[in-house]
């Protein structure tokens, strides 16, 4: 954590950095159970971090709560966030599955944007979890993990950009052709995945 | 070529018909509006034939239906030959051609012949059946719930099956009527697997169906 970062979150700040390390280490092993060959490794990468204090600030502003770490904590389930990049679809499921099944927290909700893309083209799978947390007098909060594939990973990064840069020329041009390459690349992601099937069959 | 015709008279109904299929054509005799936009919903046609004067709805609201919900299948319009209004009116709310009753057989015939010949156009491209649309122009498959761009040769293959709903195909059968048999039953057999998990993935009414090697697209059930 940066040193604005620390000094917002004070207090709260050490449980918040255990908790990321604990979504770390659990999907690791979870990771890690399914494959350790990296020739069939499931993940691309997995990213943890905790939301700076700046994003945390204008969420806040924005969803008119209390510009404290405090309302954060008990209202938001992003300050601590998990992605992990797979290399098919099928592997979100079954990732999805183990994390479920993991003793460390509850599973809150599962919002599956791939089943049901967002009208931009977004596609990704969302889950929401309770951890405990126990510091003052905040029990549990809520984490989130997102998982998506490759090819939805850059597709989202280039959208990020499209939304938070201003001026952009032909802006309804950059929309429509970023929702064709969405479903471009959903297309592809299920042809490899039909083709690994084929494969795996033998 | 596949005809939808709506027509509440019986005996007019089964003579048009039986003369439609010498001529080649496919045929789906239908009694009533409500039946013709059932039988319009949940299957293919090239061309329907929708009779003025039905009972349950008549064929004015029937094309008014089909056009509200971006059916675009040519339409002929049998109209009471008296009736100047009546023409003005289907072929103001999108019917292609109209044909007075009582009219000749042969040139009913001629007449959905040229209709096929029109076919060409930009309108034609977009297929339509239960809740999911081809795009042929764009290959951009769609549902009311996703969307997905499929590649040319997938999008011919789901053109044909939207065609021929409902009709089981070997992988060989599909090489032959599709590509000529410029391709082979392996990859015949690998596009239909594509398609069929794409359609899953934008949640479609219709699926691929798989029974002992044969395929068809067809309704979930």
């Amino acid at each position: 954590m940066k040193q604005e970062d620390l000094l917002f979150y004070g207090e709260f700040a050490p449980k918040l950095e255990e908790i990321r390390q604990l979504l770390l280490t659990e999907i690791q092993s979870i990771l890690d159970s399914l494959s350790t060959d990296s020739e069939t490794a499931v993940a691309e990468h997995i990213k943890c971090r905790i939301k700076s204090a700046d994003s945390l600030k204008e969420k806040l502003r924005r969803t008119g709560l209390e510009e404290k770490a405090e309302s954060g904590l008990r209202n938001l389930s992003d300050l601590v966030g998990a992605r992990v990049i797979t290399h098919f679809i099928g592997d979100i499921y079954t990732v999805l599955d183990l994390i479920k099944n993991n003793s460390k927290w509850q599973v809150k909700n599962v919002k599956d944007y791939i089943a049901d893309m967002k009208p931009n083209g977004y596609r990704s799978l969302h889950v929401i979890l309770t951890v405990p947390f126990g510091v003052g007098d905040i029990d549990t909060i809520d984490v989130e993990i997102q998982l998506r594939t490759i090819a939805m990973d850059c597709w989202a990064s280039l959208e990020h950009q499209l939304k938070y840069k201003k001026n952009i020329q032909n802006t309804t041009l950059i929309v429509d052709e970023l929702k064709r390459c969405a479903d471009e690349m959903a297309s592809t992601d299920l042809t490899l995945q039909t083709i690994r099937d084929l494969i795996q069959r033998g | 070529m596949k005809i939808l015709y709506a027509e509440d008279e019986k005996q007019l109904s089964v003579a048009v018909t039986e003369i439609l299929k010498m001529e080649g054509f496919t045929v789906t005799p239908v009694y009533d509006g409500r039946e013709a936009l059932n039988a319009i919903n949940n299957d293919y046609f090239d061309a329907v034939v929708l009779d003025i004067m039905m009972p349950v709805m008549d064929g004015i609201e029937v094309l008014k239906e089909m056009r509200r919900s971006g059916n675009h299948t040519s339409v002929l319009m049998l109209t009471a030959k008296t009736t100047v209004d009546d023409r003005i009116k289907g072929l103001s709310e999108g019917a292609d051609d109209y044909l007075a009753k009582p009219f000749a057989m042969k040139e009913l015939v001629a007449r959905l012949r040229s209709l096929m010949r029109r076919q060409n156009d930009y309108r034609y491209s977009v297929l339509k059946i239960a809740n999911i649309e081809l795009n042929s122009n764009t290959c951009e498959l769609k549902s009311d719930k996703g969307s997905l761009r499929l590649n040319n040769t997938e999008a011919e293959l789901l053109t044909f099956l939207i065609r021929n709903i409902n009709t089981y195909y070997s992988a060989e059968e599909i090489n032959t009527q599709v590509w000529n048999g410029n391709e082979s039953a392996e990859k015949a057999e690998l596009y239909i697997f594509y398609l069929k998990n794409k359609l899953i993935q934008i949640h479609s009414k219709v699926i691929i169906l798989i029974n002992e090697n044969q395929y068809a697209l067809g309704e979930v059930t």
